[in-house]
């Protein structure tokens, strides 16, 4: 409660990054999953014999462009809070 | 073929008003509404002109938080000792601590039910639950035979049980009792379940390729020049999976609460009820054990 | 504390971006849906009716978003919330509160109306499976509304439980309360954008491929919900941000 307004508005920064950081960070990670599994399960559909390889394929590297999301939420949470001011 | 007893839909409205009167009897009525006799005349009183959402999330998400925010003494069922006993163990977090251990508790009951009605192997006339749990443990046996081969059938109960669990866990949350809620939408027991799995997982690794061959594309730069990422990437499969299971089940249990207290308790809403406990509940139970299936099947896999 | 004409300012503003936002996605998606029908009644008349009642249904999950949003900018501007205790952060959450439904709506009204557009395609290519089709694209399209759902969430959360000022609140603390406000809005504004976009390009794939290979369904669906719910972490790790600013910023 106790706070100067300097202090105020370097915490506000923080948490205004935090979540301009989370909000455009989850843009990338969730088209590019959504363009790996689709592209899965057409393949999965044109070649049924490989569901196995497909889902796994599609797993890792859905897991490789997830790695940028959790980037973004582990700065968010960082920046919520272990800034101090 | 004739249906003996009651049909499906008769069941349905039937368990419905069952519902609603369990829900305006089970107290969330007279948190708003105050219904009796004033003045020798019949009132029904709106008492709660105070009572606004963030309170009533924190009641019901955050007990402890709650209780030394309106400076209240801790009881468990009306009593203080119990209330220090299990103070004396969790600290801080008594009451939440408490209610999960209970829930997790009812979870263990109802699976360990699910399992004495199914054991019996009966050859003729099988019942219905026997039947249904039959389809759902083949069911999963063929995942596991697709995915992880014949020889490792052995999976099966495990999958089926981390299945049954979840399943379970967030089903539970529905049935309108107070004090019921969903144990996967306290943070702890997703990790939990999502640090097993991926401890299951690089267990098996090591036991196929042996644990050199499996330790050393994390480690060796040389062989594999992507290494760190690759490390970070085993922490972050953790977080993803149990973050998934425990955000979805989470924003149900919050979008319930709010419109049920939009609508001040009077109503409940089935409708948002069956969505986020039926829907997304069962697809959630199961993303998180084909999660766990295939992850096992991604790391026994030779390059 | 602050008059209202300023909470009033935020109220109308928070209100006409929710809408207005909302109704563009909600036109192009619904749009996408009426094309591809029309372009598959074209290829068969013969199953005009199945196109028919499967576009409507299509359009009116899309029109979900849109619904939400109206919703929020009805319970803004009516619901008299300029007659309480105002304050800074009485502003920034009713501005966040419209920010939070309105981008939030986006993606997810993308992502039904792509769902929905490429059902009404498969449809056309194979009239017989109108009812597997579906069935497909309407757990495509609920998969997809679930983020928008979380958005709708966070907005009535910054609604109805508006914090009060303590006593002992210096300038610089309501700074950054409000800015925290503020940024829960927009944090699962712009997170559930990719999400909803992504799973609905998951559903409109799988409606495609379960109208070329009507053999294979089984399998496609496993493999959409798997490839859907690994698409949404992001948007639930944006809805627990969102949370952590709304209620543990002290």
């Amino acid at each position: 409660m106790e706070m100067t307004i300097a202090q105020g508005i370097a915490k506000a920064a923080a948490l205004l990054g935090a979540g301009v950081c989370m909000g455009i960070g989850a843009l990338g990670p969730g088209l590019g999953e959504g363009f790996v599994a689709g592209k899965a399960c057409e393949g999965i559909a044109r070649s049924p014999e490989n569901a196995n390889l497909i889902t796994r394929t599609m797993l890792v590297g859905q897991a490789v462009s997830e790695s940028t999301g959790i980037y973004s939420l582990v700065i968010a949470l960082l920046l919520v809070f272990a800034v101090k001011v | 073929m004739t249906h003996k007893g009651l049909s499906l839909k008769t069941w349905i409205i039937i368990i419905g008003v069952i519902e609603i009167a369990v829900v305006i009897l089970s107290g969330g009525l007279n948190k708003t509404l105050q219904v009796g006799f004033e003045d020798g005349t019949f009132a029904i009183r709106n008492v709660a002109d105070k009572y606004s959402i963030q309170e009533a999330i924190t009641e019901e998400f955050q007990p402890d938080l709650y209780l030394t925010e309106n400076g209240e003494e801790g009881t468990i069922y009306g009593s203080t000792a119990l209330y220090d006993f299990f103070h004396r163990i969790f600290g801080g977090s008594t009451l939440s601590a408490f209610s999960l251990i209970r829930m997790l508790i009812i979870v263990n009951l109802a699976i360990l039910l699910i399992a004495f009605s199914v054991k019996k192997y009966l050859f003729d006339r099988p019942s219905k639950p026997q039947i249904l749990m039959e389809g759902v443990y083949e069911f999963f046996d063929g995942l596991v035979i697709d995915s992880l081969g014949k020889e490792r059938r052995s999976y099966t109960p495990y999958v089926v049980t981390i299945f049954l669990f979840i399943w379970v866990c967030n089903m539970i949350g529905m049935i309108p009792i107070p004090g019921f809620m969903e144990p996967t939408r306290n943070l702890n027991v997703p990790l939990g379940m999502g640090i097993m799995c991926i401890t299951v997982v690089h267990i098996t690794a090591i036991r196929t390729k042996g644990l050199w061959r499996h330790l050393e594309p994390f480690i060796n730069p040389i062989k594999n020049p992507m290494c760190v990422l690759d490390a970070v990437g085993e922490i972050s499969k953790v977080v993803s999976i149990s973050f998934r299971l425990f955000g979805n089940i989470l924003g149900g249990a919050i979008i319930v609460l709010v419109i049920s207290s939009l609508v001040k308790f009077i109503l409940f809403p089935v409708g948002l009820n069956l969505f986020f406990g039926l829907f997304v509940g069962t697809i959630q139970a199961f993303v998180f054990t084909m999660l766990a299936l295939s992850y096992i099947s991604v790391a026994i896999t030779e390059e | 504390m602050v008059s209202p004409e300023i909470v009033k300012i935020a109220m109308f503003l928070g209100a006409g971006i929710s809408v207005s936002v909302s109704s563009v996605a909600c036109g192009i998606g619904e749009g996408y849906i009426a094309g591809e029908a029309v372009h598959a009644m074209m290829k068969q008349p013969g199953a005009n009716d199945k196109l028919f009642r499967n576009m409507f249904v299509g359009q009116a999950i899309a029109e979900t978003g849109g619904i939400f949003s109206l919703v929020i900018a009805m319970l803004l501007l009516f619901s008299g919330l300029e007659n309480g205790v105002l304050s800074w952060l009485t502003v920034s959450s009713l501005l966040a509160a419209g920010i939070a439904v309105g981008l939030g709506s986006v993606g997810p009204v993308l992502g039904s109306g792509y769902s929905g557009g490429q059902a009404c395609a498969a449809i056309g290519r194979q009239p017989h499976h109108a009812n597997d089709i579906m069935g497909n694209m309407l757990i495509g399209q609920a998969l997809s509304q679930t983020s928008n759902i979380f958005a709708l969430v966070v907005s009535l959360l910054l609604i109805y439980s508006i914090p009060g000022v303590p006593a002992g609140a210096s300038l610089g603390w309501i700074i950054m309360k409000a800015t925290a406000l503020l940024a829960s809005g927009l944090v699962i504004g712009f997170g559930t954008l990719g999400p909803g976009s992504g799973i609905g390009n998951v559903a409109g794939r799988a409606n495609d491929m379960i109208g070329r290979y009507p053999a294979q369904r089984k399998t496609i669906m496993r493999t959409m919900f798997i490839g859907a719910a690994v698409s949404e972490s992001t948007a639930i790790y944006s809805l627990v941000v969102s949370l952590l600013l709304i209620f543990a910023i002290k």
